[in-house]
């Protein structure tokens, strides 16, 4: 590209600039040659008719024309030859007087006129120099002699020949001058597109950070500007897309453990049984855990089963009264509640949401248990359902232990666990709030934590569309 | 036998644990985090520490830092090569990803006891008195010819003592995993022993599964 742009350039100025100084040297040459003629034209006008003024007085005075036209002729050609001016004479196409000219000349025949008021211009050359012709008739009564003028305009042919030498040299001059020029702007031109290409292969090689320096407000910086909008739309992505992964490979990683746990178990108290038990009561013991691992595993496959039907179905909205939700809820956690001796608070400003009942249940009941866990004994949890900046807000407040701003991050990932040792003290399979937050998803709406730790959390849960 | 201090936080998997150690003759203390762990370390004679690494307070790797100089084998559900290099770096006796057999777990204790444990290897049952240093056994003061294979298939028994083993396992730890031979070496052995011994009542036969030491 960039050496084709420059061939290109330099062959088109080449083309240019000689078709000029062409031009340009035939046109002067062409209007001196024009002056000249004029210029011959008058003086040849001149000479004749002073040449018969001449005549006429010395014929006057009784002289022979024939004769007196020699001596005429010699003191003319003498005082014109000094002019750069050859005059020659002839009558009836036979040449007089050639003595005088047999060094500056042979010139060929002066042509034969047909009428004696015209006059022939020419170019002509002769002996290597340039000459302008001019032929014409003496005015009457001499009109059998016919005088040629030669204009010598060698000097014009040479100094037009010395000027386009000069214009051809000082066009090499320039065209060198040109090409350093050209080389050195195409090259400016072009570093940025070397740029882009460089920055876009290291891009294809994976380096999404790499950024072109954008400079000036030309059609390239603009491209430029461009370009690292896609790179910065590239590196978004990708960061997108690896935290996908790795979220899913965390997502992995955690069912794998939490798949593993269990397993351990139903495998360990299954070998117990076979091999070292010899009491019934070790054999109710192992059964029991036996049981209670195969029912984690089993309520890890509901969730997940949950969380893949959430996902994949578009769900039915309507109106539901909250005072039916609200109450369905109660049902199912009152005895929980009454069992660790929580105190149940329900507040509800707003008649009726638009949302599927049961996911809706299903979430509040989750937020409920996820907040039961954190209370312990004599807690109080209160859930609110009220407008905030005209949007649906159901909120779950606890007074219990609370967690840190790190840990808010990550709890609706899959199998998070506040407690670093994944205990399942707390009870459940580490899917509750994944769920929540599917389901909050799923009603376009925004489920939000704010906790410290001691002072219990509170679970939001912004309905943003309507 | 040896007391083991156990430190894991999953509830069935530590009773399990602790199940099968005591059935073999251990004694064991049974906590369920690291700061537990290290409380109870500094209060009883432990012989060998079982780590959990994922724990609540302080963490595997840190319990460890502290009780330097206690054999300890790791137990976690990380079984990635660098997990297990990191474990064993620190100086850990062995590593043992979950989910693992009993059989293994028992048998990795043994290996660790063995190389760490200092007291006499004897054991004794009824007029039965068995010298795992010298590979002599005894019965009433008196000494019993054994063959070495004999003697290591006692001493497999011995070691997994209330535990049933199938004829494979038997075959696989007294004869070694590249002995190609009919269960019923491991019968006719086993036959030798109860009479040699007088262990008739005591090397009991499970019904479809094998025998088993009962003490």
């Amino acid at each position: 590209m960039k050496s084709r742009t420059f061939l290109l350039t330099f062959i088109l100025f080449l083309l240019f600039y000689y078709s000029g100084i062409l031009i340009a040297s035939a046109v002067t040459l062409k209007s001196n040659l024009d002056s000249s003629k004029d210029r011959s034209l008058r003086e040849h006008y001149f000479i004749v008719s002073s040449y018969a003024k001449d005549l006429n007085a010395l014929e006057k005075r009784g002289a022979s024309v024939d004769d007196v036209i020699g001596s005429l002729y010699r003191s003319y050609f003498d005082f014109y030859s000094k002019q750069k001016v050859i005059l020659a004479i002839s009558k009836e196409g036979q040449q007089l007087y050639t003595d005088l000219m047999a060094e500056s000349a042979p010139f060929p025949r002066t042509p034969l006129i047909s009428k004696t008021s015209d006059r022939l211009v020419s170019t002509e050359k002769f002996k290597g120099k340039e000459y302008i012709r001019v032929v014409g008739a003496m005015p009457a009564p001499y009109d059998t002699y016919v005088l040629a003028y030669y204009y010598d305009v060698s000097d014009i042919f040479s100094s037009w020949n010395k000027m386009t030498v000069m214009l051809l040299l000082s066009g090499i001059l320039l065209c060198g001058l040109l090409a350093v020029c050209l080389l050195l702007v195409l090259h400016r031109v072009f570093r940025p597109l070397q740029q882009i290409s460089a920055a876009s292969r290291s891009i294809a090689q994976g380096q999404y950070e790499n950024r072109i320096e954008v400079k000036g407000h030309d059609e390239l910086a603009e491209m430029a500007g461009s370009f690292n909008h896609m790179a910065e739309e590239i590196q978004s992505q990708m960061l997108q897309l690896a935290t996908i992964a790795e979220q899913k490979q965390q997502f992995v990683d955690n069912l794998a453990h939490e798949l593993r746990t269990p397993l351990t178990a139903i495998y360990g108290y299954a070998e117990y049984i076979q091999k070292v038990v010899r009491t019934e009561e070790d054999k109710l013991f192992a059964t029991h855990y036996i049981m209670s691992e195969s029912r984690r595993l089993q309520n890890i496959a509901h969730r997940l089963l949950d969380m893949a039907t959430y996902r994949g179905n578009k769900i039915e909205l309507s109106n539901v009264h909250m005072g039916d939700l609200i109450r369905g809820v109660k049902q199912s956690v009152s005895m929980k509640a009454a069992e660790q001796q929580i105190q149940m608070i329900y507040e509800c400003r707003f008649d009726t949401l638009l949302c599927d009942a049961d996911l809706m249940h299903v979430l509040l009941v989750n937020l409920i248990n996820n907040a039961m866990k954190a209370c312990g004994s004599d807690g109080i949890i209160k859930l609110v359902a009220q407008l905030e900046n005209e949007h649906k807000v159901i909120s779950v407040q606890d007074n219990g232990k609370g967690m840190t701003e790190e840990h808010l991050a990550h709890i609706t990932e899959a199998f998070y666990r506040v407690d670093s040792s994944r205990s399942r003290s707390g009870g459940g399979a580490g899917l509750g709030l994944t769920l929540c937050k599917q389901i909050a998803v799923n009603h376009e709406a925004e489920l939000s934590f704010s906790s410290a730790p001691g002072k219990g959390t509170q679970a939001k849960l912004t309905f943003t569309s309507r | 036998m040896a007391t083991i201090l156990i430190v894991e936080d999953e509830v069935p998997i530590h009773e399990l644990i602790k199940r099968n150690l005591q059935s073999v003759g251990h004694t064991c203390i049974s906590v369920f985090d690291g700061r537990a762990a290290l409380d109870k370390l500094a209060q009883n004679d432990v012989d060998l520490v079982l780590l959990d690494i994922m724990l609540p307070e302080i963490d595997g790797h840190e319990v460890f830092q502290q009780i330097r100089g206690t054999p300890t084998i790791f137990l976690t559900a990380r079984s990635s090569l660098s997990d297990k290099v990191k474990g064993l770096t620190l100086g850990a006796d062995d590593y043992l990803a979950k989910p693992f057999e009993m059989m293994e777990l028992l048998a990795r204790v043994n290996a660790v006891l063995r190389r760490t444990k200092k007291e006499s290897k004897d054991f004794e049952l009824d007029g039965v008195k068995v010298d795992f240093e010298s590979r002599q056994v005894f019965l009433n003061g008196y000494p019993v010819e054994c063959t070495p294979k004999e003697f290591d298939l006692l001493e497999v028994l011995v070691n997994n003592r209330n535990i049933a083993l199938s004829r494979d396992k038997l075959l696989e730890l007294a004869w070694g995993y590249d002995y190609v031979g009919d269960t019923r070496t491991v019968d006719v052995h086993i036959q030798k022993l109860r009479k040699k011994l007088d262990m008739d009542c005591r090397i009991k036969t499970v019904y479809k599964m094998g025998y088993r030491l009962e003490v």
